[in-house]
């Protein structure tokens, strides 16, 4: 029979039907998507010229998003993988959270690469012609292999909840879920052979996850990196877009916290204890991507090459300034700045400060694939008008809006669905803990 | 008539005067010249030249029409007709159908006729060349000799004090053979040149190809003859098309990159594998 204190916590983590305020934010979501999925027919139908995207900006928002949801992705490495393996078992409430933002953001990384092709009916050419040595190949290998990762990082610890899940079938109250929690995990019998064999997969995961998803992030960087362009040049890259996509991972993982506990009622098991220390790793990530940012912006303005001035210039004080500056400032300074005191550490701030860094750091990605792609080594010349300057029609918003709703709707199903919160690891830590 | 009409017609017929007057004024004058052309003494051919002063500068003119004639201006000795690239040039090959106006004298001249255009009048060129060949030759000790000769009534005769241009053809000018580029024919219209170009890069066989020249000269036009001597030195052509490298097309890739590649690849999907595999035991643990 489970002892009281156990029954309590599979009551509070077991998934939970939608209310009405889940009900409208699916509602929301959905619109969204079908807004994009309609914008995409459009394009599919007339061709990418429903797109600002010409000539010379040939990779507008939709490759910003890529990088956006490769970036975000990481973050499964870092909670899951790198915070298992230092055995900080505070880590523990967040794991399931950091993995399905992992797995929808890579879903939808994927995607819009697709989306961003003109004749995507030809996308199989990649594989039956591409050349090893691109980075567009190896970019496909390695965001394949990572989805991978991610997926059985997120089945094997779901197991023993799996197993948990079909024992309160009641709660659910839909039968064809309990019939996929038994295709699922009906052969779980929490054994300790069982619970060995996981552990050793889940650590070797945990393992082969981090050069995986460093391997992701830096090859998506030689996408840019191994042009020669104003801004992309730079053998600064692969450090810069890993420590950038740490940091938004880490604030996207403070947000889904902080609404998670709000909307399941989590405050037992999301604690604040949580939000200090994920504070803390954000302004270490937000200090770490400042260096970065720092490197890759004063060393080349210090020299002011003329054949990059004028991209430079352009972000400092130029046509992208305002945005230049409000994803530093939101992105890393204001984050800092909040962060960086314990009262700022609360959940609400704490909230605050990650929805600054998910967001500045979205128009970041902007800047950095946009405003280069406006300033070639050689001059634009006798190009039509519409070639030398970019912004994303409806067609694009509605996409790029889409494929954010997509990944959002993703972890809003999961949530329903599965615990958000592994059960069985928590039990097991607290009865470790009355043990001890 | 009134003396209205009168004042009328006369100020706009003085109105279409100055129209007509200003126009012609307004057309620059079309120059025009020709240069003849025998290479190795069997293709022969003719280079039109037209050009017109605009602005104070010489220009050269494109797409005038020009017609070629041998002799003299009847539509029977007509070589053919060419229109003037963007350097104003045109060219005709002499056809075999010219051959009897050719052989009727040691002197040959030719014509060439522009057609009149909106910016220029009818123009006319001529040259009068005398028949010539030009033959090259090699002895011991790399000397090059070239014999320049003449057609004089039937006979060819030597033609001395001609200055001839001995030297190596490459790909776009000519090499010297020596320091001196030209070389003046004896009595014997003999000019004599040493081949003093060791190492030079030849073809896959060390193969260069001479060449003797008479350029512009007002009674020849341009003759030249050419022989291909094994004076070089042999040159493999290296390419690194079709090549393993970072650039190749696919199929071609390094070994080393196909290496490294497949085996992370193999590395990191065998441990997926082997994962796979610990769910099927998962379950048979999960049966049993």
């Amino acid at each position: 029979m489970e002892s009281l204190a156990k029954q309590k916590i599979i009551e509070d983590l077991l998934p939970q039907k939608f209310g009405k305020v889940g009900k409208i934010w699916v509602g929301v979501l959905l619109a969204f998507c079908t807004l994009g999925l309609v914008a995409y027919i459009l394009q599919l139908k007339n061709g990418l010229v429903v797109t600002g995207l010409r000539d010379y900006v040939s990779w507008g928002i939709y490759i910003s998003n890529f990088v956006f949801f490769v970036a975000i992705s990481l973050v499964g490495s870092l909670i899951t993988a790198v915070l298992r393996l230092s055995q900080a078992k505070w880590s523990t409430p967040l794991t399931r959270i950091s993995e399905i933002i992992a797995v929808s953001a890579i879903t939808f990384a994927s995607l819009i690469i697709i989306v961003d092709m003109g004749r995507p009916e030809r996308f199989y050419n990649l594989f039956l012609h591409g050349r090893l040595q691109s980075p567009i190949v190896w970019d496909v290998i390695v965001i394949t292999t990572y989805f991978f990762v991610s997926i059985l990082l997120l089945y094997f610890p779901l197991l023993p909840d799996m197993a948990i899940m079909m024992k309160h079938k009641d709660v659910t109250g839909m039968p064809w879920l309990n019939k996929m929690y038994t295709f699922l995990g009906s052969f779980w019998k929490n054994t300790a052979a069982q619970i060995h064999i996981s552990e050793k997969a889940i650590n070797i995961l945990s393992i082969t996850i981090i050069p995986v998803a460093f391997a992701i992030h830096t090859v998506t960087s030689w996408l840019f990196a191994t042009t020669y362009r104003p801004g992309w040049d730079s053998t600064n890259f692969g450090a810069y877009f890993i420590s950038g996509a740490f940091l938004v991972g880490a604030g996207a993982v403070v947000v889904a916290m902080f609404v998670f506990r709000k909307a399941y009622k989590l405050e037992n098991y999301i604690k604040d204890e949580h939000f200090d220390k994920m504070g803390k790793v954000l302004v270490l990530l937000a200090l770490l991507y400042l260096y970065f940012n720092v490197n890759e912006f004063l060393v080349p303005a210090f020299k002011m090459k003329k054949s990059e001035e004028e991209h430079l210039m352009g972000l400092f004080t130029g046509e992208f300034a305002v945005v230049f500056w409000f994803a530093i400032s939101t992105a890393m300074l204001i984050p800092i700045i909040i962060l960086i005191q314990k009262k700022g550490r609360k959940p609400l701030p704490a909230f605050i400060a990650g929805l600054l860094v998910v967001v500045g750091s979205w128009f970041k990605r902007y800047l950095i694939v946009t405003p280069t792609l406006l300033h070639p080594f050689l001059p634009m010349y006798d190009v039509p008008k519409s070639y030398t300057h970019y912004f994303p029609t409806w067609q694009e918003w509605s996409i790029a809006l889409g494929s954010l709703a997509g990944a959002l709707l993703i972890i809003t199903i999961f949530a329903r669905i599965f615990p958000i919160i592994p059960i069985q690891e928590t039990i097991n830590e607290i009865e470790e803990h009355e043990q001890a | 008539m009134n003396k209205h009409s009168k004042i009328f017609f006369t100020a706009i017929l003085l109105q279409f005067l100055a129209i007509t007057a200003f126009s012609q004024a307004e057309k620059n004058d079309l120059s025009l010249s020709i240069s003849y052309f025998n290479s190795n003494n069997h293709t022969q051919y003719l280079v039109a030249h037209a050009k017109s002063k605009i602005d104070g500068k010489f220009q050269m003119i494109p797409n005038i029409n020009l017609s070629f004639y041998i002799g003299s201006e009847d539509a029977a000795n007509l070589l053919g007709k060419a229109v003037t690239n963007d350097k104003g040039d045109a060219l005709i090959f002499i056809p075999p159908a010219a051959k009897d106006e050719w052989k009727k004298s040691a002197k040959v001249s030719f014509i060439i006729v522009s057609q009149k255009t909106k910016e220029f009048d009818e123009a006319k060129g001529n040259v009068e060349i005398t028949k010539a060949k030009i033959q090259i030759d090699t002895l011991a000790d790399k000397k090059i000799t070239a014999t320049l000769m003449e057609l004089k009534d039937t006979v060819w005769t030597a033609v001395k004090a001609i200055d001839v241009k001995i030297a190596i053809k490459r790909l776009d000018a000519d090499l010297n053979v020596a320091e001196t580029p030209t070389y003046a024919t004896d009595s014997l219209g003999v000019a004599s040149a040493d081949f003093k170009r060791d190492s030079l890069p030849g073809d896959s066989k060390g193969n260069l190809t001479l060449i003797a020249k008479v350029e512009d000269n007002d009674v020849y036009g341009n003759l030249s003859s050419e022989k291909v001597v094994p004076w070089g030195k042999s040159i493999k052509y290296y390419t690194e098309f079709d090549k393993r490298t970072l650039f190749a097309r696919r199929g071609k890739s390094p070994i080393w990159l196909e290496l490294l590649a497949y085996s992370i690849v193999v590395a990191v999907w065998g441990i997926l594998f082997y994962l796979i595999g610990q769910i099927k035991k998962l379950k048979q643990l999960g049966v049993s």
